[in-house]
């Protein structure tokens, strides 16, 4: 029968397909079987907690729930992108913009919530079977118990960027490095390495059972040379003013503080930055995000002369006799440089010039040394390059001479400029994190060391400057009397065993017939104060500077205040000699 | 004079039903064991049932037939207000802790009817109007069914109308004409009736990989699992697309797929084979129908039933679209293998009432 015979043509056809199926193609299957049932999951490392030098924690892990997409088994991936939003733990549209945008790794899974509170766990676990493609998996998001006073110091982290991957393709692409600060530098320290887990799941998101797994390994904890409790001091001390303070054991270049002001809270980068947080940041005109200890560069203004005076004594081109009188100005080339004191100093000589930081008296010996002199020496002291802190985006400033007018600036030097340089202002740039080394060498005798926040072999040893002692000790007398004396400018701090030197950097040269005070607030002069403490046994120097805070010797010197006898606290100094960082 | 009935034809259904419990209890992790047990008792009724209606005299099923055929009507009709709704479906009745779905009875009853028409008339071919009778007689329960709606069931009316016409007797140009009709009526479905989705299931069988997480899914994950089930099967109980739920629907459209990942190219073409052999000897009851109303009441049955197997394993291999037809015999569903049953036991009837001297 005609019925019968096209009946089983069609059953034989069926029949080669079951064939083509189960025996052409039966491995082909079998393995996608496989592919179904296995499943991937990342296991996060622990990152290694930060500590400061007395054990007190700069960074910790706090365990949280993140949810995980795994976009191949989404049947329809707009749904799903609707469902994660109506939990409220990301917005559907920058959602859809990440699922559309997936690279080369569109199966791999994707973070598309962190930090889950319970609520909104429980509500996808109730889901789950709608949404096998979902998955809660336990992480751990970056905690900073001090905010926004170590921010910059300690940092915080980013997610992975393609060129990270590129460089480290086993990188989980949902993961986070450090961006900025101690996070970025000590990142290979820090981070460990995930392990994966492989793991049976059914088609409605039961994890039935581990297959194979390899553990992650956890980052190390790091000590770091940094003191929580001065950061906070330090934070507390510029209070609203923007500026910066960084402090350094002169012994041996520990990093003691880095404190940037304003600051901001390092732990939004945890998590998801929402883009209202990331505009506020980075659209905030004090710049919050800038670290301006190593990156914001400001003329040196007086805190420049101590070093000067030792070019000039070490040259020769002075004797610590010589004298100068000084009138409140003097004029050369044609132009009349002013003293700050407009009154002059008198008789000065080079104790009483520091103390009284006489301008005139330095005009005179930037004369005599010559620009070039100048500069060659400022570098010795480590001014206008980089200390070689290791934090990443450290500025090197600049020191200023004829050879970088032309090749740099394209323009030739004035020789104006040089009697500017004389007394830190013109084109001379330093950081806080300069100024603290180059104080450190005129507190430990003479020897130039590299800043650090990580104590390590490695780190450069001191390099000995060679410097005259008589001559350095004349200076670190004047500069005990900056803060003792009866002329000194940071007589505010004379209750305290410091020595320092104020200084003031102009923002605008000042016209005759204007006084500083007239200025606008944004134009207001930069405040220095740079210092060590004990005077006769150096464990601390201070460079602070507040921006815009008119003269050194009355805002910087009092802000260094506050700092200085919270480092001096024997209680805490004895406490501080068993932690680690030393 | 009666005739034993036909050992051939209940060692198939015998085969297929012990197959379809095996695979039942295969998925029993996945839908509970109650519906196992339920299976084997209908399966159980679908075997008297079968050799109850086998004794009936064939002559007794074309007068019976218009009586049979009004009561499906009717409860097709008192379906659509009192039935329940499944999955947007107004199809079941719920009989104590049972339901019955009166499309898959109706389907046997417009057979008969069918039959019982064409068995009676004598002559050449169909005129118009006689024609139009034969489509009015399948298109009266069938349009019922679709107001459900229920779109697999539906279609299974279509080989019998078919059928019907082409045994009946239709010139050449009635069939070209049909045929043109069918496929004007298809590229308005296409554009109007049918919805997305049902598009996408069409589309899916032409581009297996076109949606693979989305529309492909279901067929997707059932070539996985026969595919997967190789030369001699993963083991009954131990299929891993059916253990992990990955296989949709797997105790009623998709349980072919759990058979064969379960079976391998052995099981699945023994079961094949007892499809083959069933459809066969439906034809020899055919062959042998001492008159006309046997003849086309075999012929209808067979071809239902072929369609029905080859319309669901097109589906559970990847080459028909999705359509929610079930396989006869083997897919969980009391309803529907009663009905089967009942059908074949009019098949039997037929074959028991042949001409003595076949």
């Amino acid at each position: 029968m005609v019925l019968l015979l096209a009946v089983f043509l069609v059953f034989g056809a069926l029949h080669l397909r079951i064939a083509q199926l189960q025996l052409l193609e039966g491995s082909h299957w079998r393995r996608m079987a496989e592919n179904n049932r296995l499943r991937r999951l990342p296991l996060a490392a622990v990152r290694g907690r930060i500590y400061d030098r007395r054990g007190h924690v700069l960074a910790d892990n706090l365990p949280t729930w993140n949810l995980l997409l795994f976009p191949d088994e989404a049947r329809n991936l707009g749904e799903t992108v609707l469902f994660v939003a109506s939990l409220g733990v990301s917005e559907a549209s920058d959602l859809h913009r990440r699922v559309n945008q997936r690279g080369i790794d569109r199966l791999a899974p994707m973070v598309v919530g962190e930090n889950l509170d319970w609520e909104q766990v429980t509500r996808i676990r109730a889901h789950q079977s709608d949404h096998p493609e979902l998955s809660v998996v336990a992480g751990f998001r970056r905690e900073y118990p001090l905010g926004p006073a170590t921010a910059h110091a300690v940092g915080h982290l980013r997610l992975v960027s393609q060129e990270d991957i590129d460089l480290d393709p086993q990188l989980d692409p949902n993961s986070r490095v450090g961006a900025i600060g101690i996070e970025a530098l000590a990142e290979d320290f820090l981070s460990g390495r995930p392990g994966e887990r492989w793991v049976v799941v059914s088609a409605v998101g039961r994890q039935l059972g581990v297959v194979r797994e390899s553990s992650s390994s956890s980052g190390k904890d790091l000590a770091v040379t940094l003191d929580a409790e001065l950061q906070q001091i330090a934070a507390e001390a510029l209070g609203e003013r923007s500026g910066a303070v960084a402090a350094i054991d002169p012994r041996n270049g520990a990093v003691r503080v880095l404190y940037s002001a304003p600051s901001f809270d390092p732990g939004l980068f945890s998590g998801k930055l929402s883009p209202e947080d990331w505009k506020r940041l980075a659209e905030d005109p004090r710049h919050p995000l800038q670290d301006r200890c190593l990156q914001g560069t400001y003329p040196p203004g007086s805190t420049i002369k101590p070093f000067l005076a030792l070019a000039a004594l070490a040259e020769g081109v002075v004797s610590p006799d010589w004298t100068v009188q000084c009138t409140g100005g003097v004029v050369l080339y044609g132009h009349r440089f002013r003293c700050w004191r407009r009154w002059g100093h008198g008789m000065v000589d080079l104790s009483r010039s520091l103390e009284a930081s006489c301008d005139v008296y330095y005009y005179q010996l930037g004369q005599r040394l010559g620009i070039d002199r100048m500069a060659l020496w400022l570098e010795i002291f480590g001014l206008g390059r980089r200390t070689g802190i290791g934090l990443p985006s450290e500025a090197a400033g600049l020191v200023g001479n004829p050879e970088w007018s032309r090749r740099v600036r394209g323009t030739p030097w004035y020789p104006g400029e040089a009697v500017s340089v004389s007394i830190g202002q013109g084109p001379v740039l330093t950081t806080a994190i300069q100024l603290a080394r180059a104080f450190a060498v005129l507190a430990n005798g003479g020897r130039l060391v590299t800043p650090h926040v990580v104590v390590d072999p490695d780190n450069p040893s001191p390099v000995d400057l060679a410097l005259n002692t008589n001559d350095l000790a004349k200076i670190n007398r004047g500069l005990e009397l900056v803060v003792h004396g009866e002329h000194g400018t940071a007589r505010s701090l004379a209750r305290l065993p410091v020595a320092g030197k104020t200084g003031t950097a102009q923002v605008v040269r000042l016209t005759e017939g204007i006084d500083s005070d007239d200025l606008a607030p944004h134009l207001q002069h930069h405040a220095w104060f740079v210092g060590w403490a004990p005077i006769d046994d150096p464990r601390l120097v201070i460079a602070l500077v507040v921006e815009h805070g008119g003269g050194g010797g009355s805002i910087a010197a009092p802000t260094a205040a506050a700092i200085f006898s919270a480092a001096l606290d024997e209680a805490r100094e004895s406490q501080a000699s068993q932690g680690p960082g030393e | 004079m009666e005739h034993r009935i036909d050992a051939w034809l209940i060692l198939a259904v015998v085969g297929i039903l012990g197959a379809s419990l095996v695979t039942q209890n295969a998925v029993t992790e996945v839908v509970g064991t109650q519906l196992l047990a339920r299976q084997l008792l209908w399966a159980c009724g679908g075997m008297l049932t079968l050799l109850a209606l086998s004794r009936v005299r064939l002559d007794l099923y074309a007068r019976l037939a218009p009586l049979v055929y009004i009561g499906g009507l009717a409860a097709l009709v008192a379906v659509l207000f009192f039935g329940e709704i499944r999955s947007g479906t107004r199809g079941w009745f719920a009989v104590g802790p049972l339901t019955l779905q009166p499309s898959e009875f109706a389907r046997v009853a417009t057979i008969l009817m069918v039959a019982a028409w064409l068995g009676r008339r004598s002559g050449g071919g169909l005129s118009a109007k006689e024609a139009a009778v034969v489509v009015a007689l399948v298109g009266a329960t069938a349009g019922l069914v679709a107001l459900e709606p229920d779109l697999g069931v539906t279609l299974t009316y279509l080989p019998v109308a078919v059928t019907a016409l082409w045994l009946g007797g239709l010139p050449r140009w009635a069939w070209i004409g049909l045929i043109l009709l069918a496929m004007i009526i298809g590229f308005g479905a296409w554009h109007t009736v049918l919805k997305d989705f049902q598009k996408e299931r069409v589309l899916t069988v032409l581009d297996p990989e076109r949606d693979p997480y989305g529309h492909g899914y279901q067929v997707r994950q059932s070539k996985i699992a026969v595919g997967s089930g190789g030369v001699a099967g993963q083991g009954v109980g131990h299929g891993s697309q059916s253990l992990l739920r990955y296989l949709p629907a797997q105790h009623t459209d998709f349980a072919f797929a759990v058979w064969a990942e379960a079976t391998g190219f052995v099981g699945a073409t023994g079961l094949l084979l007892g499809y083959a052999l069933m459809l066969y000897r439906i034809g020899m009851a055919a062959a042998v129908a001492e008159n006309r109303h046997g003849l086309v009441l075999a012929i209808l049955v067979g071809s239902w039933l072929a369609f029905q197997v080859v319309i669901n394993l097109g589906m559970v291999l990847g080459l028909l679209p999705t359509t929610g037809i079930t396989l006869p015999l083997f897919s969980y569903g009391g309803s529907s293998l009663l009905s089967t049953c009942a059908a074949l036991g009019v098949v039997q009837s037929v074959w028991r009432h042949r001409l003595v001297n076949q």
